[in-house]
């Protein structure tokens, strides 16, 4: 009893820092936003600009349909990009604008496909793609759980049956152009979220057949596209990493992609880019934060110049009793 | 409705009454379960809760784990639920521990042990000195060869004097052991919860009496609860059992009050909950759309083409969960934690303390701390709560003669001493009035001193004065009374004592003086009850003037007056009594009427004035008070111009020219109408025109009148006048005074110490009570208990304050991160194809709102943003609170502002840092995540006053807590955030992510919090400055009149922008209240009053 009389906690006198906005402060917060964002924001977007980055849609240019009517156009590219039997290669070459240091990075690009659809995005089950013996578990895979005779599909779900299955091949000046794809996946994928002695079973064998395939006898955590794949993008645009080269390109360098164009983006008239992009400390090309934070950077010095001018107009003390209403003229206050 | 008692028969009764088993229990083990939960489900939050859950165990539509909202909802339920059932068991134990305790009864003539919960009606119980009484009793039999006893009252009533019971006369003088064998009938009432009223009827078969009818008064009775004291035994005969005793009838569930600040919560919450339904049908509609439009191509999600019935309920659904978070689970669990916070500071307050018995304060009530800084009408008895209820006789006036005018203390008096040792006539007759006419007890201590045990503190000052002046009252032998004068003892013989009541306003005692056996009646009371009974002759002019005089000087006054009996005037009046007093029908009144034929030509011999001081620090605190804008309203039984008196010298009226008096009165309704409308008008014009501080000045009798048929311009009075004096009124008015004051939507406060203010303190919103001299019967029955009035100044401007300020912060800021979390969650679902998608995973949403959020918020509950010097400086201060500056729909639509700027700022900023091949699911719900984690810590800290180090350590910690809580999520490999926050804390653009959502969050507010607060500070801000800034600041005393219309439109409504910060001047509380409600009466009583002008 004795302690709570006189604990300084229980006669909330514990001592305190109560600071207030001075000008002094605010202006000072200000201006020293604005100094350290600008730096910030010009060192990212340098480092944006550093990046090299090479970006070719093929969807359309892949894929022959010509028709005035976009419906006519819609149902011709659907029955092509369904139909097993045709030849799906597609030429493009690009010119490399700027010198690439090692290592290069090539992504695919899908725009317009929800990942992060809520029917897709649940559509798989951990379990069964760590664990061997777990294979009969397809809980939140309907659809694709089971085929209709009641095997487990194994890997199950609507995100592995859709995967992703156009190829590039590259050469350059008719030397084929290696992409290497090992290590493409999250290490931690590799070695936890996928099992090393899971191996793929009844996988798109249903009638309705999604994305791409995967090799029976592989282990699920080798097949490092699935895993890549198996990472549900956020964003309905998002890009994926395909392989790296290993070797620099250097200025004005002509690339030529063979593509097998296998993904059906047309039924949704999403598109498909091939990126081949370099990195730097901040990842990839990303304009973005450096714009916003000059941007914030600038609006703190205006706000804080604002202030200050105003402050040397009318100076206003702080804590002048007589603003106080009790203390104004009651005259003033009717 | 009446009963009859048999007394000692065990055949009759047992069937038809209860048991004296008493149960204060709510449940019982088998429907604690269903009881319990439908109270708590009888709460909307609760059943809004139960759907959510509900809903959330379909999982086609949850978006996250249901465990989500079962485990909070679970342990809110089991924490409240586990309180009442503790609650609960402890009655239980106690009611076991009362009803399993031995008494002696009495079985077929034997005296037998058994348990208390077995007596039946009818028994006869025996009780021993200090044992405690088992159910309600009629007395019998005592130790006592007068039949008297004495009980201590204190668990029923609160009062800790010894209190006389005496047995009814026609058991008086049966044997001991005849008592075993006694057999009668008593007709008694109904059980009911009058505990000073007891009427009923006795009758004694044969042998033992004849067949008169005894009447039975309160005096005759033990009741359950009470303890025998001072008595070797007593027997009674249960009348009253089990829960059906007076006690159990009084007990009763007070009905849980609710502060201005939760119905400002309900309603704001009822609010949200419209937008949300809103916002889902408006979601459920835009997604249904586009899942026809686009959903249906998008062959990776494969929609089947027929889906079942309710397929186009699913996206709403989906949506309501996903929105469900609006309403925050966790606001009540923080509320609730803050509230009892509150309550402990309160107790824990030494400046609280009372100094002279260390009495704490203590609120009893832990739930409505916040309307403490609410109150605008405060209505406080006089007696004992502005007084110190010492009642001290300091004056008197004896035929014509005043002493103690010069010493000022008439107990020094030279010529009063003188002549009470020489015996002067008028003198000696005078203190023997003084000596005699009274119920006091005297009781002589071991070591020969006498001390006076009295019901009122005016009658022990009386006594104590007269024997000061030798007139000394040395023993109460049952009737007899010795008296000692002058060192010659004289006795006396009370015949009947002529009680006192409000409403009498009087007591009177026959006596017959022992040696002369001549027969008087003594009597003291009010003057205006006891100067108009003089016999025709007498002068009584100089009397008046000494009431006059004495009154003035803020004394208490008493008549003395006397009159010679004839024997067969008496005898002819005692049977009229006994009939009287036996009647069972409005007893009462019957017997006042009786009373009065012999209260008749009286000889007035003199005027006592009896001083009851002041507490320390009444006016002081009054006038701080007042100065926060509080309305005083005293309610006091005592007469006008004392009343008045004391008004003037505790500052409820500023003194003239300044101050100005109204009276109101008048016996018929015309008068009472004629004065009050002159009384409104003249308030009308002052109030319109100058600074006058106006106080209007009723009695009981007006205001009956008044509040029975002139409500309304009365009403309207009350609305116009800061003050207000109410003399002469009974417990119930003082009720009906707090109820109108409601009605018209004003938070008030009753602060009282007497069993006469308990009605009005369980009316008033807030119930204060007094730990004083007239027991603990108000500080039982109220909210908050205190020692001193002065310590209500601190109650209200300090914990008051404070906790109106923290819980709107508190409450505010809990829908803010609610509202911040839900609005990426609907920004999101647009980028998701409309489907429902939860960014966030289950744990990040429940730790999001049970830890992360709610921690660094509950640690302001110690902020404080002025110091209590401060306030105590400027108590005008209150005001904000009053008017609910801080807590409306204006502030919240501010805080609702801010939450969907921050909203977009985290969203936008993290889906455009995160895209493309950093668009990884997990990865940019943990920036979004840290993103209002950030935002919110820097929200908290701005919004803080004072940092102590609790702040420091939950704001800060709080955010390393986050991290270190992710870390460890991420180390798990099964878990769905495996390795993602340690990928993202190397990456150096999530720290760059972090600093830019944390500045383009906070930069606009800040810089709209600088502007207001140098620009246009509120009254708030220019204390911080100025308290911060050193210096004192002046505030002059003007005590600004409570106009509040002018003082609403004082302050600039200002753009919709404005109330991204705390406070917002614009809507108060009020607004639609009280205004309206002025308007409309001002609209509609002129013609009334015109009206009735004409009819007289």
């Amino acid at each position: 009893m004795e302690l709570l009389n006189h604990s300084r906690f229980t006669q909330q006198e514990l001592p305190a820092c109560k600071p207030i906005l001075t000008p002094a402060l605010v202006m000072a917060t200000f201006i020293v936003i604005g100094i350290t964002f600008i730096p910030i924001g010009l060192s990212h977007l340098s480092a944006s600009e550093n990046v090299v980055e090479l970006v070719d849609q093929y969807d359309e240019v892949c894929i022959p349909a010509d028709s005035p009517d976009p419906d006519v156009v819609y149902s011709k590219r659907i029955g092509y990009i369904q139909d097993e039997t045709t030849d799906k290669t597609c030429i493009r070459t690009l010119i490399v604008p700027k010198k690439m240091k090692q290592p290069i990075f090539v992504y695919y690009q899908l725009d317009q496909f929800y990942q992060n659809h809520r029917r897709y995005v649940k559509s798989r089950n951990d379990e069964q793609y760590r664990d061997p013996s777990a294979s009969a578990k397809t809980t939140n895979c309907e659809p694709e759980a089971q085929l209709s005779e009641g095997q487990p599909i194994v890997p199950c779900g609507l995100i592995a049956w859709s995967l992703f299955n156009d190829t590039y091949t590259l050469s350059r000046n008719d030397v084929a152009l290696p992409i290497n794809k090992k290590g493409i996946a999250w290490e931690s994928d590799r070695t936890h979220k996928f099992g090393d002695n899971v191996y793929s079973k009844n996988f798109q064998n249903r009638s309705l057949i999604g994305g791409g395939k995967l090799i029976d006898n592989i282990p699920l955590n080798q097949q490092e596209d699935l895993l890549v794949w198996m990472r549900t993008a956020a964003l309905p645009n998002f890009r994926k990493l395909y392989g790296r080269i290993e070797t620099d390109l250097e200025v004005n360098e002509i690339i030529k992609v063979v593509i097998q164009n296998n993904y059906n983006t047309y039924s949704f008239n999403g598109k498909k880019k091939l990126v081949i992009s370099t990195t730097t400390w901040i990842g990839g090309k990303n304009d973005f934060l450096g714009m916003v934070y000059i941007i914030v950077g600038g609006v703190c010095l205006l706000i804080a110049l604002v202030f200050i001018t105003v402050y040397l107009i009318k100076p206003r003390p702080l804590g002048d009793p007589s603003y106080l209403s009790w203390n104004k003229n009651p005259a003033s206050v009717q | 409705m009446k009963r009859y008692v048999y007394i000692n028969d065990d055949n009759l009764a047992k069937d038809i009454y209860c048991d004296n088993r008493i149960s204060n229990r709510k449940y019982t083990i088998l429907n604690f379960l269903p009881k319990n939960l439908w109270e708590q489900f009888s709460r909307f939050m609760n059943q809004y809760f139960l759907l959510i859950a509900c809903l959330q165990l379909w999982s086609l539509i949850t978006p996250v784990n249901p465990a989500s909202t079962w485990g909070p909802l679970i342990l809110i339920f089991a924490v409240s639920s586990s309180k009442e059932a503790w609650d609960d068991y402890n009655r239980y134990l106690l009611d076991k521990k009362a009803n399993e305790k031995e008494i002696w009864i009495v079985r077929q003539g034997i005296r037998k042990l058994i348990q208390a919960q077995d007596i039946c009606i009818g028994n006869i119980v025996w009780l021993r000195e200090n044992d405690e009484v088992p159910c309600d009793l009629l007395l019998l039999g005592t130790a006592d060869p007068q039949g008297f006893c004495y009980v201590e009252t204190a668990a029923l009533d609160g009062e800790t004097d010894l209190k006389t019971r005496s047995i009814p006369s026609a058991c008086m003088g049966i044997d001991v052991d005849l008592l075993h064998k006694i057999k009668g009938v008593i007709e008694c009432p109904s059980p009911n919860k009058d505990i000073r009223r007891f009427d009923a009827n006795m009758r004694l078969f044969p042998p033992f009496l004849d067949n008169d009818i005894f009447p039975l008064t309160i005096k005759n009775t033990l009741l359950q609860s009470c303890y025998l004291r001072n008595t070797e035994w007593a027997c009674g005969v249960a009348v009253y059992t089990g829960n059906q005793t007076k006690l159990g009838m009084c007990r009763g569930i007070a009905e849980p009050k609710l502060t201005a600040v939760d119905a400002m919560i309900d309603k704001l919450t009822g609010a949200v909950f419209v937008f949300q339904i809103v916002v889902v049908i408006v979601l459920g509609i835009a997604g249904n759309v586009f899942k026809d439009k686009q959903g249906r191509k998008l062959w990776y999600v494969q929609y089947p083409k027929e889906g079942p019935w309710y397929e186009l309920l699913v996206i709403p659904l989906r949506f309501e969960l996903l929105c469900s978070i609006m309403i925050p689970i966790s606001i009540k669990v923080s509320l609730d934690l803050a509230k009892s916070l509150y309550a402990k500071f309160i107790d824990w307050d030494v400046e609280m303390v009372d100094p002279e018995t260390g009495i704490r304060s203590n609120a009893a009530n832990q739930a409505i701390s916040e309307d403490l800084g609410q109150v605008e009408y405060i209505l406080t008895d006089k007696t004992g709560t502005l007084t110190e209820n010492k009642m001290i006789f300091k004056r008197c006036c004896i035929s014509g003669r005043f002493y103690g005018n010069e010493s000022g203390d008439a107990l020094t008096d030279a010529q009063l001493l003188n002549a009470a040792s020489t015996g002067s006539a008028d003198v000696i007759l005078f203190l023997k009035v003084m000596a005699i006419c009274n119920t006091v007890i005297p009781v002589r201590s071991k070591s020969g001193t006498i001390s006076y045990k009295a019901l009122s503190q005016d009658e022990e000052a009386l006594v104590c004065a007269s024997a000061r002046l030798r007139m000394v009252l040395e023993n109460k032998n049952g009737n007899i009374l010795d008296i000692n004068f002058n060192a010659s003892p004289m006795q006396y013989e009370v015949l009947d004592t002529l009680e006192f009541t409000s409403d009498r306003k009087r007591m009177s005692v026959v006596v017959r003086e022992c040696q002369s056996g001549e027969l008087f009646i003594l009597s003291k009371g009010a003057d205006e009850t006891i100067l108009p009974l003089t016999y025709s002759g007498q002068q009584v002019r100089t009397f008046a003037e000494a009431v006059e005089q004495y009154a003035q000087m803020g004394l208490r006054t008493l008549c003395l007056a006397w009159r010679k009996l004839e024997e067969d005037e008496y005898q002819e009046w005692t049977s009229m009594f006994k009939e009287a007093n036996s009647t069972l029908v409005d007893r009462e009144r019957r017997v006042a009427e009786v009373c009065q034929r012999l209260e008749r030509d009286f000889e007035i011999l003199g005027v006592a004035a009896i001083e009851d001081r002041l507490q320390e620090g009444v006016p002081e605190t009054i006038e701080i008070l007042r100065k926060a804008g509080i309305n005083f309203w005293m309610l006091t039984g005592d007469k006008m111009s004392t009343a008045i008196q004391i008004a003037l010298s505790c500052n409820f009226v500023s003194p003239e020219p300044k101050g100005q008096i109204l009276i109101i009165d008048g016996k018929t309704e015309d008068e009472v109408c004629r004065s009050l409308d002159r009384v409104l008008l003249t308030t009308r014009i002052t109030e319109s025109e100058s600074k006058q501080d106006v106080a209007f000045v009723v009695d009981g009798w007006a205001l009956e009148i008044a509040l029975k048929h002139y409500r309304k311009p009365f009403t309207e009075l009350a609305i116009l006048s800061r003050t207000a004096i109410c003399c002469r009124v009974t417990p119930s008015q003082k009720a009906q005074l707090v109820e109108l004051l409601k009605l018209c939507d004003y938070r008030t406060l009753a602060i009282g110490d007497g069993g006469n203010d308990v009605r009005m303190i369980q009316q008033a919103d807030i119930g204060v009570g007094i730990s004083g001299r007239e027991g603990l019967q108000a500080a039982r029955a109220a909210d908050y208990s205190i020692g001193k009035f002065r310590f209500l100044k601190r109650l209200i401007l300090v914990h008051g304050r404070y906790s109106y300020n923290r819980t709107a912060f508190l409450s505010q800021y809990s829908f803010y991160k609610s509202f911040l979390i839900c609005f990426i969650q609907i920004f999101f679902s647009f980028i998701s194809g409309v489907s429902g998608t939860s960014l966030f995973n289950t744990v990040s949403l429940m730790a999001y709102n049970v830890f992360y959020t709610s921690v660094p918020v509950l640690f302001s509950v110690l902020d404080k943003d002025l110091s209590e010097r401060t306030v105590m400086q400027h108590p005008q201060i209150l005001f904000d609170c009053q008017s609910g500056r801080l807590l409306n729909p204006s502030t919240f639509a501010g805080w609702f502002g801010r939450s969907l700027f921050h909203a977009i700022v985290v969203f936008v900023i993290t889906i455009h840092s995160y895209a493309f091949e950093k668009s990884v699911m997990e990865e940019v719900a943990m920036v979004a995540v840290s993103g209002c984690i950030w935002l919110q810590a820097f929200v908290v800290a701005l919004e803080t006053n004072s940092f102590t180090i609790f702040q420091h350590l939950a704001i800060w910690g709080n955010l390393v807590g986050f991290y270190a809580i992710n870390w460890i999520v991420s180390s798990i490999p099964t878990s769905g955030m495996y390795t993602i926050m340690f990928r993202l804390c190397e990456q150096p653009s999530y720290w760059i992510t972090m600093i830019l959502i944390v500045a383009t969050g906070m930069c606009p507010v800040l810089a709209l919090k600088y502007l207001r607060y140098t620009y246009r500070p509120s009254r708030i801000n220019l204390l911080q400055q100025s308290e911060r800034l050193g210096g004192p600041i002046l505030s002059s005393g003007i005590i600004e009149p409570k106009s509040r219309s002018s003082l609403d439109k004082d302050i600039p409504t200002d753009s919709v922008y404005e109330p991204l910060l705390s406070e917002s001047p614009s809507a108060t509380r009020r607004s639609a209240g009280p205004t309206q409600r002025l308007d409309s009466v001002q609209s509609q009583s002129p013609p009334h009053s015109t009206h009735t002008r004409k009819d007289n």
